[in-house]
């Protein structure tokens, strides 16, 4: 097992290719089982309030025991959801202040020019992947939707739970108003994470039958190399592997060493 | 001796006893004429009973000292419904003789009370429908006062009761004071007793006829919404009154309608506490929206919700849109978010499903 901390090891070899890189520690593996339990739970709770007309709408709420508990059980779900939302959020700022926690998740150009070089690689202009560190432009966007997200959720929600308490000082139009947005957005996160997050973990004939290391929290150093390789050089300071296209690139241009970000 | 003042009632003494065709075999009450010989027949009986019966002043006195008045408008009875039809003893069995028999009735009321089952012999299906109703088990807890079919119906001169919806309510009005007030004063009773509204509903129109039930029942309550829906959301109906015919839809979509939709669904019928229309409306006194005394005008709605959110304050009524559907001119803010997820759904699903896709074919390529 390769630590991301000691930076100790050799790669080239086929046997170690295979072993597995620490890439999540237990407190992100056991938020991420967090989120699932609570998301799952707030969807399958919710939208059946949203398409009230649906028979398979009333079909899961009388099997959850009637609307008033599926109200009562939505609402401890989405108490879960602000504490474990507030725990991120204050674990992640802790950290970005004192210095333990870099700031990876943060979008930059070399994202778009990532995303722009993918689109040229699918249609096939180009022959080699981006090169991604930590995480790509599809993981923070997929991150940035669901913080987004969670802060629409909330808000709106609270509005829907204590709209007398609300409208003492705001208009009572915000009501409805974030009726329709607490709706909308739980359809929209919905069909981004089923369509979305499940074909990048699960169904890409990359991950199938699924990427564990989020569970697991270990990915094998190949599998690094592939997605993420310059996470990788940064973490154990071992040069960027190239690929077979690249190394006769590389020849034909200079002999200068590519630098890892 | 009668024969010195009543001619006919010869055939009385002397025992023969005038046969009447319907005796023991009711005519049933869909046969639009009788064979000639026993309308003939019929007629004579009636004419024998009548030479007493027409006397306005005939009486006698029941167990209680109550004066039974025995007098019968043999016109009004021709004219009735089952004027050609019937005769008296297919309804008074066993008075074909002279003397009667001793009235058996202690009181003018169980004399009438005597005479429910007698209706079933030809309305054998809404006697029965009564038998489920709300009045009936009045009835048989013991209460005298509970309508059996004479009293709502007549009993000598029944008239067809759909020749004036007015004469229904008002039926039901001479025992529910109270409730048939507060009607004639709202908006859908002043149509009627003013008009003669065909489409305003009237007490039959939502408690049922023969079958009535308690309105006060979590069952018509949750119910309650079909009946002003049936009008409501009838949109050639409404347009004849300038009123919306999306009212009940505007009502499911919001929080309170679709509570109500999901526990109908259960099986167990629940108090649910969410409102129907009547909660915010009223019942029986049912104002126009334009009337300032309406529940549910703006300034009064205030008062409407706080019987359920005690803690509500001024800009809370706002949170119910009104019947309205969003729109540019109405609730702009919640138009606007609808269009918003609208546009923003499809293109942002459209979009990953692109990026799906076109990873999947450099994929497919690599191979």
């Amino acid at each position: 097992m390769i630590n991301a901390r000691t930076q100790d090891t050799t790669y080239g070899d086929e046997a170690e290719r295979d072993m597995p890189f620490q890439r999540f520690n237990v407190g992100q593996r056991l938020e991420h089982i967090l989120l699932m339990i609570s998301f799952t739970g707030l969807v399958v709770t919710g939208l059946p309030q949203k398409f009230y007309g649906e028979s398979w709408a009333s079909a899961i709420v009388l099997l959850l025991g009637g609307i008033e508990f599926t109200r009562t059980l939505h609402r401890f779900l989405a108490t879960l959801f602000v504490l474990e939302s507030l725990y991120h959020f204050v674990y992640i700022t802790v950290g970005v202040l004192r210095g333990t926690q870099p700031p990876s998740m943060i979008p930059t150009m070399q994202d778009v020019r990532d995303a722009f070089r993918m689109l040229r690689y699918c249609l096939g202009t180009v022959s080699t992947r981006p090169k991604f560190d930590r995480y790509d432009y599809r993981q923070k966007f997929e991150y940035w939707g669901v913080v987004l997200g969670a802060a629409i959720m909330i808000v709106t929600g609270v509005i829907l739970w204590f709209p007398t308490y609300v409208t003492r000082i705001l208009p009572g139009e915000l009501v409805p108003a974030a009726k329709e947005m607490h709706g909308g957005e739980a359809l929209l996160a919905f069909l981004v994470i089923v369509i979305w997050h499940l074909y990048s973990v699960h169904l890409s004939p990359v991950q199938f039958p699924g990427d564990t290391s989020i569970f697991t929290g270990r990915i094998s150093i190949k599998k690094m190399l592939h997605e993420h390789p310059l996470e990788y050089t940064r973490v154990t300071g071992m040069p960027v592997p190239l690929d077979e296209e690249e190394e006769s690139l590389e020849s034909e241009v200079s002999g200068e060493e590519r630098k890892g970000r | 001796m009668c024969a010195a003042c009543h001619p006919s009632a010869a055939e009385h003494a002397s025992g023969q006893v005038p046969s009447s065709p319907a005796q023991g075999q009711p005519a049933p009450a869909s046969t639009p004429t009788a064979p000639a010989a026993a309308v003939e027949k019929g007629q004579s009986e009636i004419e024998k009973c009548m030479g007493c019966h027409q006397n306005e002043n005939l009486t006698t006195t029941l167990g209680n000292g109550e004066v039974l008045n025995l007098h019968v408008d043999a016109s009004a009875f021709a004219n009735s419904v089952h004027g050609g039809k019937l005769t008296c003893s297919d309804c008074h069995a066993g008075y074909t003789e002279f003397p009667h028999p001793q009235l058996r009735a202690t009181s003018k009321r169980s004399f009438v009370l005597a005479y429910y089952e007698v209706c079933k012999r030809c309305h054998f299906a809404n006697y029965t429908k009564t038998l489920d109703s709300v009045h009936y088990t009045v009835l048989s807890s013991g209460s005298q006062n509970a309508p059996v079919c004479t009293d709502c119906h007549g009993a000598h001169n029944v008239t067809l009761q759909n020749i004036s919806r007015a004469q229904i309510s008002h039926s039901c009005g001479t025992c529910h004071e109270d409730v048939y007030a507060q009607y004639a004063k709202s908006v859908h009773g002043a149509a009627l007793l003013d008009g003669n509204n065909e489409d305003v509903p009237v007490c039959t129109t939502c408690h049922g006829v023969h079958n009535i039930q308690s309105a006060s029942s979590s069952q018509f309550h949750l119910m309650s919404t079909d009946l002003c829906a049936k009008c409501h959301s009838d949109a050639e109906k409404m347009a004849k009154y300038g009123l919306s015919p999306e009212v009940v839809q505007t009502y499911l979509d919001d929080f309170h309608g679709k509570t109500v939709s999901f526990v109908r669904k259960q099986e167990s019928v629940v108090w649910t506490g969410k409102p129907v229309c009547t909660d915010c409306h009223g019942v029986h006194d049912i104002a126009s929206s334009k009337d300032p005394g309406s529940l549910t005008i703006k300034s009064n709605l205030l008062a409407t919700c706080r019987k359920c959110h005690p803690d509500a304050t001024d800009n809370f009524p706002d949170a119910w849109l009104s019947h309205y559907q969003p729109s540019l001119n109405k609730a702009s803010i919640v138009y606007f978010i609808k269009v918003y997820y609208w546009i923003l759904i499809p293109v942002m699903i459209g979009g990953l499903l692109l990026h799906i896709l076109l990873d999947l074919w450099r994929l497919a390529r690599n191979r």
